[in-house]
């Protein structure tokens, strides 16, 4: 690799991983640039979802090494990947209801206020507010007044102080990894609207994204390249403009041939 | 007081750098409709409305008794132990358990003091050997609550023991003659007796601690929802035993308060005080799903149920009548916050804007 290009946000080479004598993942070599929005698609079962549970650290592959940032890294837990900076966006949508936005995005590094009152672990409310309002602006949000208790947001709001939050947490003193399962499969379509512009900024601060659905139109927009998987092998990886829509859904079907056969 | 932000903030995502495809925002208008905001007055300051109507309307009632000053700090005096009780179970749901042990831990911690006492300790040794019992109680709570029993067989079982060992340290009859602590039972301060003013420093410390400090804030969104807080590197674990522990040691003050008030350290628990917080808890609309609550609310439940049983005692009616008036105010407060909440939201999505500041919590 030569010196002026960084190195891939992640990276996984020929990981395997088996269940038993199922072969969830075969093979697999899979590469995220910082600042890319990589579509991972394939049907049910395909192994989209157990790719995503080896990055994020909740199982550990049978075979293969997994680098981050040209670093070769072993999850034990889900905690590693979180420290590595790669951050799973839940579709459940990690938030609690009651509290507001900014309460929401700070939890788990409030800002203490300044002297005895800081000793007493009082929180800077107000400075609370303006970093996370400091931080929806760099990714170009606005969804409402930070006071405003989250169970108030509609559903697309929710899912953009969800993706904000992952976001704000993995953007620290390097870019990290953010992995997407369905991010706007309750939404309807201005709330996907959102979502998508909100996912393309996030890439723009150079932010690695790995979006996985089965939403081919979502893909379409949002996603730089394409990596299709087929009973845990990839059957493709391609640019997102060098590839129809007939092809995708063959290679997702099986009905199209494999790329690397 | 009901905080509306200006709309300059609002809008959906504002449009992409790139100047791509959807319009701006359009400006919606700097506040929420009237109906709206009235809506949410109503159910985050309701119950203090309720609670001037009643005072309003027992003033006229029972005219010239009940509006007084001295029938106010009865009041006050008489809602005093049961919002101790109330703050403990108050917490113990904003955080997500509820923990019946309130009785016995209550019992317990007023026999151990009573016995120290009787023993010739010093004060400062038997209330603080009261408190510990209820630092305890929070713990093993908590322990065992983790290793995923039911809080609530767990906190039975440990009502059980608690009752069990506060007859057994007072080998079985009631401890009488603990005048030394009159000065935290029946001595007036600034004409307001003790437990008042124990009662208000503790419902100051219990609301500044949840909505101002770190911890506090943790410990409401653990009873919010713990997978959030978990998933952002906090360990849940310690702030839903922090949770129990905050409730038994509101018992345990709460039984020390009472021993203070008879002079007397009665090793029976009386599992109706439970009952009597929760309703003032549930007036207060604090939800049992957890996550959410106020505590201001929770002291002016405390002191509707007394100012009821007070005014209607001051008419002559049997005490019967308070207890079914409370019921019925009780159900009447949940149907109200169910169609509030109905009502909020449904307004709230067909207009897409909410610029509304719940206040309190």
């Amino acid at each position: 690799m030569s010196p002026t290009t960084p190195p891939p946000a992640l990276e996984l080479r020929s990981v395997d991983m088996h269940y038993g004598f199922v072969r969830a993942l075969d093979a697999i070599d899979f590469t995220v640039n910082p600042g890319e929005v990589v579509g991972l698609l394939g049907d049910n079962g395909a192994g989209k979802s157990t790719l995503l549970k080896v990055v994020s650290g909740a199982h550990r592959p049978t075979a293969g090494t997994l680098l981050v940032r040209g670093e070769e890294r072993s999850f034990r837990a889900p905690s590693d990947a979180t420290e590595a900076g790669i951050q799973m966006v839940y579709q459940d949508l990690a938030l609690v209801d009651a509290q507001d936005i900014a309460t929401n995005l700070n939890i788990g590094r409030e800002i203490l206020r300044k002297g005895p009152l800081g000793w007493l672990g009082f929180v800077d409310q107000k400075a609370q507010r303006k970093r996370s309002e400091s931080e929806l602006d760099r990714l170009g949000v606005r969804t409402a007044a930070m006071t405003r208790p989250v169970e108030m947001l509609s559903g697309g709001q929710r899912q953009v102080v969800a993706l904000a939050r992952s976001a704000t947490r993995v953007s620290g003193e390097h870019t990290g990894v953010l992995l997407l399962d369905e991010p706007t499969a309750a939404l309807g379509y201005e709330q996907t609207q959102q979502v998508q512009d909100l996912i393309r900024r996030m890439a723009d601060h150079g932010i690695a994204i790995v979006l996985v659905t089965h939403n081919l139109p979502l893909a379409n927009e949002v996603c730089d390249r394409m990596v299709v998987l087929n009973r845990g092998r990839k059957v493709a990886d391609i640019a997102t403009s060098q590839t129809e829509n007939d092809h995708l859904v063959g290679w997702i079907t099986g009905a199209r041939a494999s790329m690397f056969a | 007081m009901v905080m509306t932000i200006p709309t300059q903030s609002d809008g959906a995502v504002a449009p992409a750098k790139d100047g791509s495809t959807r319009p701006p925002a359009p400006d919606r208008g700097a506040r929420d409709p009237a109906g709206i905001r009235g809506l949410i007055f109503l159910r985050d300051r309701g119950i203090i409305l309720l609670w001037v109507l009643l005072i309003v309307a027992f003033s006229v009632w029972a005219k010239p008794y009940f509006g007084t000053f001295d029938n106010a700090k009865l009041i006050a005096g008489a809602a005093a132990l049961t919002a101790i009780f109330a703050a403990g179970v108050a917490v113990g749901i904003i955080s997500g358990v509820l923990d019946l042990s309130i009785p016995g831990v209550a019992a317990l911690a007023g026999v151990v003091c009573g016995q120290l006492l009787v023993h010739g300790q010093p004060v400062w040794l038997g209330l603080l050997c009261g408190l510990a019992i209820g630092v305890l109680a929070g713990l093993l709570n908590g322990i065992i609550s983790l290793r995923g029993f039911n809080p609530i067989i767990v906190t039975i079982g440990m009502l059980s023991i608690t009752t069990a060992a506060a007859s057994i340290v007072a080998e079985g009859y009631s401890i009488p003659g603990l005048t030394q602590l009159t000065f935290m039972g029946t001595r007036r301060y600034d004409g307001f007796p003790a437990p008042v003013w124990i009662a208000g420093a503790l419902f100051v410390v219990l609301t500044v601690f949840l909505t101002r400090t770190r911890d506090g804030i943790r410990l409401m969104a653990v009873g919010g929802n713990p997978e959030a807080v978990r998933r952002s590197g906090i360990h849940s674990d310690r702030y839903k035993v922090l949770g129990f522990v905050i409730s038994a040691m509101c018992s345990a003050l709460g039984g020390l308060v009472t021993a203070a008030v008879v002079t007397e350290a009665n090793p029976e628990a009386s599992p109706g005080i439970i009952f009597t917080a929760l309703t003032a808890v549930a007036l207060a609309g604090v939800s049992l799903a957890g996550g959410r609550g106020s505590l201001p609310r929770v002291l002016v439940g405390a002191l509707i149920l007394t100012t009821i049983s007070n005014g209607l005692t001051i008419k002559g009616i049997d005490p019967y009548w308070g207890i079914g008036v409370t019921g019925v105010l009780l159900l009447g407060s949940l149907g109200l916050e169910k169609w509030i909440a109905g009502t909020v939201s449904r307004r709230l999505v067909s207009s897409a804007q909410a610029s509304v500041h719940t206040g309190t919590r």
